[in-house]
């Protein structure tokens, strides 16, 4: 289990995994809905 | 992490019984659905004198609440199976759950293909069915019920058996799915009990319309969480062993399934935004725990990414996005399940506008919100669940998924998508001009608004042959290898924890915490409104067999 094996760990496996990657892919997505809520909520607007 | 179990031979048949139901019904219901597409163009009329809303309604339960339903449970007790155990007692129990739930989509089956039941999928009053559909609807939900105390004894067996240890993931994410859906269905089994069934056989001579619309959304949404959060646990279990990776983390899961099932039952009213009789408070409460839902959305985007990237790097890949061209792209038991977390991207945010409350009124009963619901469950979860199948069907059958097999699957998936991309753009488009869904094709008297729809009508026929053919072929694939391909042993993937991975906190096995919690969200939410309804509601209506609901 997780709380036994904890102290097996090598070093190496423990820091900081680079997610440089991740948070640009979410920040995109997030973008991405915005850009739609606002797309639709004009067209709401202009009717 | 536990070693997963071995499944026997007399499991795998029950868990298979539900994959055939399973494919069966998308044959039906996709030709259903390519007969609406071409009628709707209005170069088509169908053959027979057969009625539109027939189709309609066959294809939206059939595929809608067959389908899916029989999947879920399917893939649920196989998940069971292999990570709690079943016995045979328990196993009888699944039998049952089986049973009844054919019994009783035979039931409803019939009733609609003889034209006893044209009522959509939704079976809005005061449009009325024959007796036989809603007691058929009643025996799905009892079945499906048998299958939730199985999956929730289940658990409880491991537990006692292994006093202090977590639960295994999966077994978990099961019960959450299976509690949301006990819950949620006492709602539609209610309408369905004390309202609809008396009210079709005579008994009771008028319905309140608005209390079964409330009851039916108090479930529909819901339903629509009962069919993601399985492709949800593939997604945060499953994938990442299919892409050589580990779980990114167990605690997160655990969480984001914890909070879709607290955020997803009191939200029906989003459903209902242009209903008159509900108070726009309550609409707008409603609308906020909607929003709620969010949350564990973007935890789940975070941590699929998150799993790719951590995986990626590991294998060594460098650069920002240098772990994204290295996923196993031929494979097509990872394919599917990503072309379908990728339409979950405009699926999701097309969901946002729609539970907003002023913009619903843009899109709101406009082929718009057929295209919303075709990419996220017609793509996100059926490509998902087809995603499952490569690899599940296989293992329960003693089969292999072999090259070819798995190189016609991507054709699929790409077919799949090329369908879904044509057809749901296009009633996306139309939606925005207003054009109105579950309607026949109609010219409208000639108005000048619907000429500008037509074009789209057509691109929707074109879609759905597309997706038709991508139907046939899958239905080829699992014939394939539920029968014929290769004898072998397919691998049942379970991604395992980081070894230096933080224990999860016990608090999120507290299961009196959470379900407490959902419950008086619901009661927050609903018991108000409701008591209002009962309270306010103006005279029950009369059945009407027509224009559509019985011919």
């Amino acid at each position: 289990m997780a709380k036994s094996t904890k102290q097996q760990l090598e070093p190496q496996h423990n820091p900081s995994i680079n997610l440089k990657g991740t948070l640009i892919a979410v920040m995109l997505l997030g973008v991405f809905i915005l850009a739609t809520w606002f797309g639709c909520y004009y067209l709401f607007l202009s009717r | 992490m536990m070693n997963p179990l071995k499944i026997a031979k007399q499991d795998a048949r029950l868990y298979m019984s539900f994959m055939y139901v399973t494919f069966a019904s998308l044959l039906v219901g996709g030709l259903m659905g390519l007969l609406q597409t071409l009628a709707r163009s209005g170069k088509f009329t169908l053959p027979f004198n057969i009625n539109y809303y027939t189709i309609l309604t066959v294809h939206g339960v059939i595929l809608g609440l067959v389908l899916t339903t029989f999947f879920i449970i399917g893939f649920q007790f196989a998940l069971m199976g292999k990570t709690v155990g079943i016995s045979d007692k328990q196993r009888k129990a699944g039998w049952w759950a089986f049973w009844l739930m054919l019994v009783g989509t035979v039931m409803a089956a019939v009733t609609i293909l003889v034209g006893q039941a044209n009522v959509l999928y939704t079976f809005y009053a005061p449009l009325r069915a024959h007796p036989a559909f809603y007691i058929g609807l009643a025996l799905v939900i009892v079945g499906s019920w048998v299958a939730v105390f199985t999956n929730f004894r289940q658990l409880y067996v491991w537990k006692k058996a292994n006093k202090g240890q977590k639960s295994p993931l999966l077994a978990f994410m099961v019960v959450i799915n299976m509690a949301m859906w006990f819950i949620a269905s006492l709602g539609v089994a209610a309408s369905v009990l004390i309202q609809f069934i008396p009210w079709s056989l005579g008994y009771a001579e008028t319905i309140n319309v608005l209390l079964s619309r409330t009851l039916f959304w108090y479930f529909g949404h819901p339903l629509v969480y009962f069919w993601l959060l399985p492709a949800y646990m593939a997604w945060y279990a499953i994938i990442p062993k299919i892409i050589g990776g580990k779980l990114f983390s167990d605690s997160l899961a655990r969480m984001s399934f914890i909070l879709l099932l607290m955020f997803s039952i009191p939200v029906g009213f989003h459903h209902q935004l242009t209903e008159p009789g509900i108070d726009p408070t309550w609409k707008f409460i409603q609308v906020v725990l909607t929003f709620m839902v969010v949350i564990p959305t973007l935890m789940t985007a975070f941590s699929i990414f998150a799993t790719f990237e951590t995986t990626g790097r590991r294998l060594g890949h460098k650069g920002l996005f240098g772990w994204f061209k290295h996923l196993p792209w031929k494979d097509v038991r990872f394919l599917a399940p990503f072309i379908g977390m990728v339409a979950f991207i405009p699926g999701g945010a097309g969901g946002i506008v729609n539970a907003s409350h002023q913009m619903n009124s843009l899109i709101h009963n406009t082929i718009w919100v057929t295209g919303h619901f075709h990419l996220t469950v017609a793509t996100t979860v059926i490509l998902t669940y087809f995603g499952i199948a490569y690899w599940l069907v296989p293992h329960l059958t003693g089969r292999r998924l072999t090259p070819r097999l798995n190189k016609l699957g991507i054709i699929q998936s790409i077919i799949w998508t090329v369908g879904m991309t044509i057809m749901s753009t296009a009633m996306h488009i139309e939606g925005l001009l207003g054009g109105p869904r579950r309607s026949n094709f109609s010219t409208y008297a000639g108005g000048d608004q619907v000429q500008s729809w037509i074009g789209y009508q057509m691109a929707q026929a074109v879609g759905g042959t597309i997706l038709f053919i991508g139907i046939v072929l899958m239905v080829y694939i699992f014939i394939q290898l539920a029968f014929f391909a290769p004898r072998g042993v397919e691998e049942f993937p379970i991604a395992e924890e980081e070894v230096d991975a933080e224990p999860t906190p016990k608090l999120l096995e507290n299961w009196y915490l959470w379900i407490g919690i959902t419950i008086a969200l619901i009661l927050f939410a609903y018991t108000i409104p409701v008591f209002d309804i009962l309270k306010h509601s103006p005279p029950g209506s009369v059945p009407f067999d027509w224009p559509i609901g019985r011919y």
